[in-house]
């Protein structure tokens, strides 16, 4: 448990303890979201959050939530095709941003003549490739170097909810159960919810719900978006899952 | 007779408004106001800048619409708030600042009337302070945090007087009236005067703002240290910043 001083509040500008600050020989310092470096050996934070700080990977970055998302590359996102243009499909990440570009070809085993046909509307489980702030962003629905989709692709049926770009992370932690502290998917799929669902957590606060049964969709996207709005622990979260089941049965 | 909210401390809720990305409310002195704060997203065209993000500042008076007096407190705000925020990590950006007020403190011995295209520096630290939280509570990358304080020169008894955070009474019989801004880092942002003073009475009006808004922190040297002189000079800005945030963050990360 690490006590409160090694992760400490900052603001903007705040100065950050020398102390803090990873020293290693042989790895390179890298500084993650919400820090900024003024050369030559200034680091600064540019949110308000929880400094975090990894002394084996000597990394850095300042944990916060917000709502707004701003595209990094490698992110898995949840995009609407807004239009399709004569090579690229036009996507939407978020409301009234630019809109990122993925070709038409780059979907698993597309060719000219073979490639998915979306329409406006559809959705896409992609992975940012370009992310500049001069650019819009661009897309991709299989990996560049392998050609596989690797579980991108465009998302049929199911629903889209809105999450916050914080409860989004916690989800598509490796560890969501024990690091993030989210276990309403696991409760509803397990013993206690008997649903059969997928899911699609995109980094720009959208959960994709996917299921057979109508029902079973509404009530796992109303459990998401509760857990995150009430900022629910896990025993608040097995309630909720006992009482939405329990109405809907 | 002094109105009892001129003296009460500073309140302040964040993500008042669900729908937008960053939210806040924020009450002092009697004024009251909510801001709203949505970006970095899609500029128009006209404003579309190559370099560095739009600041757009909105300001929404209590009641009827807003006129030139808005404009010009929009425009004052705009170009202090610009330097705060790091505008050239989005290039051909928008960030949209909208503040609404919602409540100004009643003179007691005029009738209040909406008189357009008049100064109200009163207004300015409010609706700054709010500003400032919103951007905050948007997680808008920002270079440092800012306090802003409007400073009276009230003549009392033959005697000036300087009136932190002054009652529209005390505004009216100002011979000068000023707002001034410093950042988290002790740095003039915004300096606005209006009447007749000296540039002596400007350099006190300097020292008492830069207190109010940059205390330096107390617990530096272990022990907690009150400075019991002038400790009415008004509220610790400075320290009433970090503990909003604070609480705000806590709130966010309490599953870590």
């Amino acid at each position: 448990m690490a006590t409160a001083n090694s992760r400490p509040t900052v603001l903007p500008g705040d100065e950050i303890d020398p102390s803090l600050i990873p020293q290693s020989k042989n790895k390179p310092l890298r500084l993650g979201p919400g820090l900024r470096h003024i050369p030559p050996n200034t680091i600064l934070p540019t949110v308000a959050g929880q400094l975090i700080t990894l002394p084996h990977k000597s990394s850095m970055w300042v944990e916060y939530n917000s709502n707004r998302y701003t595209p990094t590359a490698s992110d898995l996102i949840i995009g609407t095709i807004l239009r399709s243009g004569p090579d690229f499909y036009y996507v939407s990440l978020s409301p009234y941003t630019a809109s990122a570009t993925l070709p038409h070809l780059s979907f698993e085993g597309a060719t000219k003549k073979t490639r998915p046909q979306l329409v406006p509307g559809s959705l896409v489980y992609a992975r940012v490739t370009l992310a500049n702030k001069h650019m819009d962003p661009e897309l991709e629905c299989a990996s560049a170097s392998t050609g596989k989709a690797d579980g991108l692709g465009p998302l049929t049926g199911g629903m889209v909810f809105d999450v916050s770009l914080g409860f989004a992370r916690r989800l598509l932690m490796g560890r969501s159960r024990q690091e993030g502290k989210v276990e309403v998917l696991e409760l509803l799929g397990g013993d206690e919810g008997k649903l059969s669902f997928e899911t699609a957590v995109g980094r720009n606060g959208k959960v994709w719900v996917g299921s057979e049964n109508t029902k079973t969709v509404v009530i796992v996207g109303r459990a998401l978006k509760e857990t995150d709005e009430k900022g629910l622990g896990v025993e608040a979260q097995r309630k909720l899952v006992r009482r939405l089941v329990k109405e809907t049965r | 007779m002094a109105s009892p909210c001129a003296t009460s401390a500073p309140e302040a809720a964040l993500g008042v408004l669900p729908r937008s990305d960053g939210s806040a409310k924020y009450s002092h002195a009697g004024y009251t106001v909510t801001a709203s704060v949505n970006g970095p997203i899609e500029a128009q065209r006209k404003d579309e800048n190559p370099y560095e993000a739009f600041v757009d500042v909105i300001v929404r008076p209590a009641a009827g619409v807003g006129g030139t007096r808005e404009r010009h407190l929009e425009s004052i705000l705009q170009s202090s708030l610009s330097h705060i925020i790091l505008i050239k990590n989005f290039p051909r950006c928008l960030i949209q600042i909208v503040l609404q007020i919602e409540d100004t403190p009643e003179n007691d011995y005029v009738n209040t009337k909406l008189v357009q295209a008049s100064l109200n520096f009163a207004i300015m630290p409010a609706l700054f302070q709010t500003a400032v939280l919103a951007l905050l509570s948007a997680g808008v990358p920002m270079r440092a945090t800012a306090a802003a304080t409007a400073v009276a020169v009230v003549p009392q008894d033959g005697v000036k007087k300087t009136v932190v955070d002054p009652s529209p009474r005390d505004i009216e019989i100002a011979q000068s009236v000023h707002v001034l801004a410093f950042t988290s880092h002790g740095e003039l942002l915004l300096a606005e005067s209006e009447g007749d003073f000296t540039v002596k009475e400007w350099d006190g009006i300097y020292e008492t703002a830069k207190k109010t808004c940059c205390h330096s922190t107390p617990a530096k040297d272990g022990m907690e240290m009150v400075l019991d002189e002038e400790a009415s000079a008004g509220p610790d800005m400075r320290h009433f910043l970090r503990s909003t945030m604070e609480s705000k963050v806590a709130a966010d990360l309490y599953w870590k």
